[in-house]
């Protein structure tokens, strides 16, 4: 409880590092949501990975133009601001590509989208092992080090989730019956590749400034795993996004909680925290249908 | 003659410059039942969704006869089976949609279109269980739900792809009485797809055949002759 205490304070060292995580736990589920439902799980994983290899590119880019090292965290607006460009524009070149191909409809879609994980991941390491003082920054992002945190990220992160919030509830009609419908939402006049493309768009930066904010592990984590434990119990879209939302959020506090009171890290913890808490549901989701079942007899 | 609502000139339908069938020429009067039938592979679902709007046309043209200053509204009802059931959606929700075409991007349906898609509902005798998750719901009750959301979008056509693939035969004979039911009380206009011939003879006024490559267009007697059956079904008339 002392930890409880010391970590609400006001002038707690890592309050940034708190509030950027559970803005994160709340926000990403959000679009999530929308990738279990479009059945785009695999993306979720190919995704952050993109996006860290564009934060590689960014943080890279000042060595290459012999321009030294872009600082990372919170020592560096610019590297931040770099590093947010990279990522931003990898994550939606990426989606867009990849959902491109994805309605053309010809190939594998697991087989492009692990390539596209593979190759990400194997290129941001090839790009860092020349840039040591770029991997430093870029390995704190790979292990989910979510302590170094400027008011700076804060605000950017912030303005950011909170636009995706907003777009996502203001057009959740359109996005929705779009995802659900695409023939019936054309034959009333619905724009569908608009409403897909802003849907990717919101996806692409949420990915993006979750990746930079708390890691490619973390974000992945809270794209998904949120949505599939909300998606046991719900029965409405209302319940499925809130409470995919309100576990994001509530389970990105517990674990910061988790790891600051056992001296872990939080990235690895919140996901670990993540895993049980959705290990416990689908447990209890059975059981209730079994006692379900068994009560119609 | 009845109004024209839906012409088809010398149209060509295909897929990336493929061509399935031409030559497809048909006139849909306001009021009418039409029933689309046809094998598997004969290019029914590419001409539907080449009517809708959902696929360009290779050739040919299309002609919407909508009242002036406003489009052709289309009813599309399409296969039950095609939902995919991870959405947490109620059959209200579903027959909500409906209604979305008139409602602009950022609002949500108010009072007034919410109880308009809740009479739908009550009309297709789906009210009963629209509360429930619409992935749970038998094949039939959720074509119901779907003829709802479709009447809610106030069509001028109400167009069905195979409505009754999946649905037991009971439901598929009281579900078809209803689309009659519905044709003859409202007007409306009704372009069926489906390959069950014993349906069609019993509901349908007008008939697009196509096979092998053709699109014979006809009334049912017109159609539904010992020589023209033989021929389509390859056998000997007698």
């Amino acid at each position: 409880m002392e930890t409880l205490k010391e970590i609400l304070a006001p002038d707690f060292l890592l309050r940034n590092s708190v509030y950027t995580s559970v803005l994160v736990g709340f926000a990403c589920p959000l679009v999530g949501v929308f990738l279990v439902l479009r059945r785009l799980v695999f993306m979720g994983v190919a995704l952050p990975q993109v996006s860290s290899t564009g934060v590689a590119v960014a943080l890279s880019l000042p060595v290459w133009l012999h321009l030294g090292a872009a600082p990372h965290g919170s020592n560096g607006q610019t590297g931040h601001l770099l590093a947010l460009a990279g990522s931003t524009l990898f994550t939606l070149l990426a989606i867009l590509s990849l959902a491109f191909m994805e309605r053309r409809g010809r190939g594998l879609p697991e087989g492009r989208l692990g390539t596209v994980y593979v190759v990400a991941t194997a290129a941001s390491i090839l790009l860092l092992s020349k840039n040591r003082v770029a991997e430093a920054g870029w390995l704190d992002l790979l292990k989910g080090e979510i302590i170094t945190i400027s008011d700076f990220d804060l605000k950017l992160t912030a303005i950011a989730l909170a636009l995706v919030l907003c777009v996502l509830g203001w057009f959740h009609k359109e996005i929705l019956f779009v995802s659900f419908d695409r023939s019936m939402a054309a034959t009333l006049g619905k724009k569908v590749v608009f409403w897909d493309a802003a849907l990717y768009l919101l996806i692409g930066l949420t990915v993006s400034i979750a990746v930079l904010s708390v890691g490619p592990l973390i974000a992945f984590g809270f794209l998904l795993i949120p949505a599939l434990t909300a998606h046991l119990f719900s029965r409405t879209m209302r319940q499925f996004v809130i409470g995919a939302s309100l576990l994001g959020g509530l389970t990105s506090f517990l674990g910061f909680w988790l790891a600051y009171s056992a001296d872990l890290p939080v990235g690895p913890t919140d996901v670990v925290l993540l895993g049980a808490v959705y290990l416990i549901c689908g447990v209890l989701n059975r059981v209730l249908i079994g006692w379900k079942s068994v009560q119609r007899l | 003659m009845s109004e024209p609502l839906l012409t088809l000139d010398q149209l060509a339908i295909g897929y990336d410059g493929h061509v399935v069938l031409s030559g497809i020429s048909l006139v849909i009067s306001r009021g009418s039942f039409t029933a689309l039938l046809g094998a598997n592979g004969t290019g029914k679902s590419t001409l539907l969704k080449t009517i809708l709007g959902l696929q360009p046309a290779v050739a040919g043209r299309i002609e919407l006869h909508a009242a002036p200053g406003r489009a052709l509204i289309f009813g599309y009802v399409p296969q039950a089976t095609q939902f995919d059931p991870l959405y947490p959606l109620t059959g209200f929700d579903v027959a909500l949609m409906g209604a979305y075409g008139r409602v602009g991007p950022g609002r949500w349906p108010g009072r007034g279109e919410r109880d308009f898609v809740r009479d739908c509902l009550q009309a297709t005798g789906a009210a009963g269980f629209a509360d429930r998750k619409f992935s749970q719901l038998s094949g039939g009750q959720k074509q119901r739900v779907l003829i709802a959301r479709a009447l809610a979008a106030r069509p001028d056509i109400l167009v069905l792809d195979e409505p009754t693939a999946g649905v037991d035969v009971k439901a598929t004979r009281v579900l078809l009485e209803f689309i009659t039911q519905i044709h003859q009380e409202r007007s409306l206009t009704v372009l069926l797809v489906t390959h069950d011939l014993p349906l069609v003879r019993k509901h349908a006024q007008r008939i697009l055949w196509l096979h092998d490559g053709r699109a014979l267009h006809g009334t049912v007697a017109e159609l539904f002759t010992p020589e023209r059956m033989a021929e389509i079904f390859e056998v000997e008339a007698g």
